[in-house]
């Protein structure tokens, strides 16, 4: 469903892709794991084009982008590929001057142009289901970081993407509220969401995982199920990333 | 040698006279107030927030010559003093075969004036809208039109109120410069009634009372905004 090849991005003279290819099937739920500065965030930013690759392709249902340095890629594809991705930020964003409703509204009402009873009866069903049905009329500042996150990911949810992105969705979040949004990713896991996950919590990684790809460099280091590359790699970069971590649990 | 009851029945006579000019002011000015200074205050500052928020964007797109013409404008209007601009308008456009109302010419005047300053607060407070908040209306598949209009300017918004509610108050004051080209809003007003009763200590004093009146009306105003707005911050 998502084919990304030989991708390259650059920030000045740090270059940060270094040819990075992935696939990611109908479904699928794609974990991306790997040390501070490999280059996680900026490759899932380049799903929706919140960054521009220099080099490489992208491909997204039947939208097909070939990049090339300094060229531009035409506003209306640029929409059109946003609108089938969503994305959940390690920082919320939520719209600060609208309700939990009216965050998940918004997208409904400006992009997709639903009517506002239609939008509203998507929304309130969203916040149900994760959890945050009481909730609707509260603006974001007054939510606690575990709802505002699950609150964003109901905004994601509602303009119906093909495939969802997390950037470490639980990193700025208290550690009795971790338990809350990643329980909420896993139902989406369960229904069969595609999702293209980064994260550092190895075992929701695990638990949760179709595939994982362990970015090193600008690079992708091992891929495969949460068995190979979490318990049978023989990469020493991966072993050390590995043992690291779980020095540190 | 003049009884002294007498010298003091003129003081009283002095007082009960002025006591009765200010009072016959009260209305004419109170009048040149409600009906030609804050209307020019106004219609100046809605055109001009237009032109600001225009010239901000302007300033903040990657288009080249729209971002020139916004820098050259915001930098004549705030290098010339707003008298002169004025008389340019009034004055000297005349020569140039157009001639102007004063109400036009004071509109104009001021309308240039407030886009100039006011860019830079919108501009400013465009910038301090933290970019994850576009980052989040482009990944609901928003354009960037959208995205501002709904997301962005909304906060600015918010941010720009204390700083645009100063630039409307100073306007207030600063309309009183439009006196110098005819246009017969408050200080005109006190002017004029200077002229026939040979008071002027007592006619410009009453008509500092009304620009303080004025603002302080606003300033009040300005309060009450800001604590309704309040609502959603604190983010
Ligand atoms: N907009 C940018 N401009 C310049 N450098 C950037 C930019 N975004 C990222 N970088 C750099 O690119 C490198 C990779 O960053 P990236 O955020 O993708 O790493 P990451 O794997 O997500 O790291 P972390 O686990 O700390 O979030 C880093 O060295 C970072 O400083
Ligand atoms: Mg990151």
């Amino acid at each position: 469903m998502i084919e990304i090849r030989d991708l390259h991005k650059s920030f000045g003279p740090l270059q940060v892709l270094k040819g990075v290819d992935l696939t990611v099937e109908h479904g699928q739920v794609m974990v991306i794991i790997g040390p501070s500065g490999s280059g996680k965030t900026t490759l899932l930013r380049c799903f929706n084009l919140l960054e521009t690759p220099d080099k490489g392709s992208l491909a997204l249902n039947n939208i097909k982008l070939d990049f090339t340095p300094g060229g531009k890629i035409p506003q209306r594809t640029v929409l059109s590929l946003r609108q089938q991705t969503g994305m959940v930020f390690q920082s919320y964003n939520l719209f600060p001057h609208m309700t939990a409703l009216g965050n998940v509204m918004e997208g409904q009402v400006t992009v997709q142009k639903r009517s506002r009873e239609e939008a509203r009866t998507k929304a309130l069903a969203l916040l149900d289901k994760v959890g945050l049905g009481d909730k609707a009329d509260t603006y974001p500042h007054q939510l606690s970081g575990g709802q505002q996150q699950r609150v964003a990911i109901a905004r994601a949810m509602a303009v119906e993407p093909e495939v969802l992105l997390f950037d470490e969705p639980t990193s700025a979040l208290d550690p009795e509220l971790v338990g809350e949004v990643l329980k909420v990713i896993k139902q989406l896991a369960r229904e069969g969401m595609t999702m293209v996950i980064v994260t550092h919590e190895m075992k929701f990684a695990a638990d949760v995982a179709d595939r994982i790809i362990l970015m090193d460099n600008g690079v992708i280091l091992e891929q495969g199920t949460p068995q190979q590359v979490l318990e049978q790699t023989k990469n020493p970069r991966a072993l050390q990333f590995l043992n690291r971590l779980s020095g540190e649990d | 040698m003049l009884p002294p009851c007498r010298s003091k029945k003129d003081v009283r006579t002095m007082d009960d006279r002025k006591i009765q000019i200010f009072l016959d002011s009260l209305l004419p000015l109170f009048k040149a107030g409600v009906a030609f200074t804050i209307p020019l205050a106004l219609v100046s500052f809605a055109l001009g927030l237009v032109l600001a928020i225009i010239t901000a964007l302007a300033r903040l797109s990657s288009w080249r010559i729209p971002k020139l013409i916004a820098r050259f404008y915001v930098w004549v209007i705030r290098g010339t003093p707003l008298l002169v601009q004025l008389f340019i308008i009034f004055y000297g456009l005349p020569a140039a075969g157009i001639v102007l109302d004063p109400f036009i010419a004071a509109v104009i005047g001021f309308t240039l004036s407030v886009g100039a300053y006011s860019s830079e607060i919108v501009r400013a407070a465009i910038l301090s809208i933290h970019k994850g908040q576009w980052e989040a209306a482009f990944s609901v598949g928003m354009s960037r039109g959208q995205a501002l209009r709904r997301v962005i300017l909304p906060q600015a918004a918010r941010v720009s109120v204390p700083p645009l509610s100063n630039s409307f108050i100073s306007l207030v004051k600063d309309t009183s410069l439009a006196a110098s080209i005819t246009y017969v809003e408050i200080f005109r007003k006190a002017q004029q009634i200077t002229a026939t009763t040979y008071e002027p200590l007592l006619l410009y004093c009453e008509a500092a009372l009304f620009y303080l009146l004025f603002c302080s009306v606003l300033s009040a105003l300005q309060n009450v905004l800001e604590k309704r707005l309040d609502r959603y911050s604190a983010s």
